[in-house]
């Protein structure tokens, strides 16, 4: 019960930045922890519901969101082999990414729609995606309830 | 043996991503999904969150800022305060009654209905690749795609997507926007394109012998059946010649804020009842 209050709030919370700063995502850093911290099958879940979120209020023919998660997760599994996971430096790596990956989708998503890129607005908002990302997620991992903590991480 | 794993993970992904994508663009079932479902639960968890910033706001402004000043300058403070508030909420009032009042003054061309609707969200999100606002109507209350929405200045775009209780409109200074327009003095024909936020908007293919003229008004044509005819889009700001191209080169400008705007008019055929949305863009 407590677990999908938190999950409801981040998510009205993460629905409530992506207003303020648009083009930026605020839900990547909390499925991340999830992934960490609850394990691969409620990331999934959440996944889903975050993909239903961010094509719902995007105005991209639907698929970004999917590639964009699923591409999320797979670093995040690829990295745990290769760096310690739980780190700010891992969190920093990843936001570094997925500003690199934001301008690049949104080339490619628009190519295939043949619709107009604004570059230089993207070029910021993938700026401010590498910079949110970390922090957002050091944030998510301060207030995560300790209650529901596992003393045995997934990662 | 973790390579090969890894590349099965990646190019599985891939299959069914691909299959997927070509799969929604013939059929939309999964755009209609995210906006029956996505898009919804976004005007879900704005619209609380509205409510709650305007009772934090009222909390603070009669309570917090009064700790500690003098019991008699408290009382007053509080009286001026609160008289001061009741100007302000009245005032306010006005001001949205006479911008509710202007909106229903609007009069919607022969055949169309017109669909009250608040704007409570503009462009959000990591696809947020287009210039958008987000209304609070959607197709339960008679929205659906590519339906014109406009102000009492004018028209500000059309709704992109439709979901069941909240619905996004496509703005006109989006790069991916077209409409076709006439002068309305001279009555030259073109097609007005957006350029993005906060730029001037293009009027192409307009002839270089064609009649037009810095200031002219330019209204709807109908030509694509998407806008009624007559509606005002844009006002034209500079007429220039080019000696590289066939057509002038004309800048425009919107006739309205888009950041300021709190509420919009959907207009609907006669005849259309409210329905599920079709999806797709």
């Amino acid at each position: 019960m407590l677990r999908a209050l938190w999950w409801i709030g981040f998510s009205a919370a993460g629905v409530w930045a992506q207003t303020l700063l648009p083009g930026v995502d605020f839900l990547a850093a909390g499925l991340v922890f999830s992934f960490q911290e609850e394990g691969r099958g409620r990331a999934l879940l959440l996944a889903l519901v975050f993909i239903l979120l961010q094509e719902g209020m995007g105005s991209q023919p639907f698929g970004a969101s999917v590639l964009w998660y699923w591409f999320l997760l797979l670093l995040v599994s690829l990295g745990q082999y290769i760096f310690q996971p739980r780190s700010a430096p891992f969190a920093a790596l990843l936001g570094l990414i997925l500003g690199l990956l934001h301008f690049l989708q949104t080339y490619a998503m628009a190519t295939l729609a043949v619709k107009a890129v604004p570059l230089d607005r993207v070029l910021v908002e993938s700026l401010l995606q590498a910079v949110a990302f970390p922090l957002e997620w050091l944030l998510v991992d301060l207030l995560y309830p300790a209650r529901l903590r596992s003393h045995d991480q997934p990662v | 043996m973790k390579l090969k794993r890894v590349a099965v993970i990646v190019l599985a992904g891939l299959f069914v991503y691909l299959s997927l994508y070509t799969w929604n663009l013939r059929t939309g079932h999964l755009d209609t999904l995210a906006e029956n479902t996505g898009l919804d639960a976004v005007r879900l968890a704005l619209k609380p969150g509205r409510w709650l910033a305007d009772q934090v706001s009222a909390f603070w402004r009669r309570y917090v800022h009064l700790v500690g000043l003098q019991e008699e300058n408290d009382r007053l403070r509080k009286d001026v305060d609160e008289l001061l508030m009741e100007r302000n909420a009245l005032r306010e009032r006005a001001m949205s009654t006479d911008r509710l009042e202007k909106l229903l003054a609007f009069t919607p061309p022969a055949g169309w209905q017109r669909v009250g609707a608040r704007v409570i969200a503009r462009r959000m999100g990591p696809n947020a690749l287009l210039e958008t606002l987000v209304l609070d109507k959607g197709s339960i209350h008679g929205t659906a795609a590519d339906q014109p929405v406009v102000t009492p200045q004018g028209v500000l775009g059309r709704v992109l997507r439709a979901g069941f209780t909240a619905s996004t409109v496509l703005l006109v200074d989006d790069a991916n926007s077209r409409i076709p327009v006439l002068g309305q003095k001279y009555r030259s024909a073109g097609v007005l394109a957006g350029r993005g936020a906060d730029r001037e908007l293009e009027l192409k293919y307009v002839n270089l012998n064609a009649p037009i003229e810095p200031g002219e008004l330019l209204v709807t044509s109908g030509l694509a059946g998407t806008f009624p005819k007559g509606l005002p889009v844009a006002r034209v700001l500079r007429v220039e010649r080019s000696d590289l191209s066939l057509f002038l080169d004309i800048t425009a400008e919107p006739l309205m804020d888009f950041e300021a705007l709190e509420e919009v008019l959907v207009l609907r055929r006669e005849g259309t009842e409210p329905q599920a949305s079709p999806g797709g863009d």
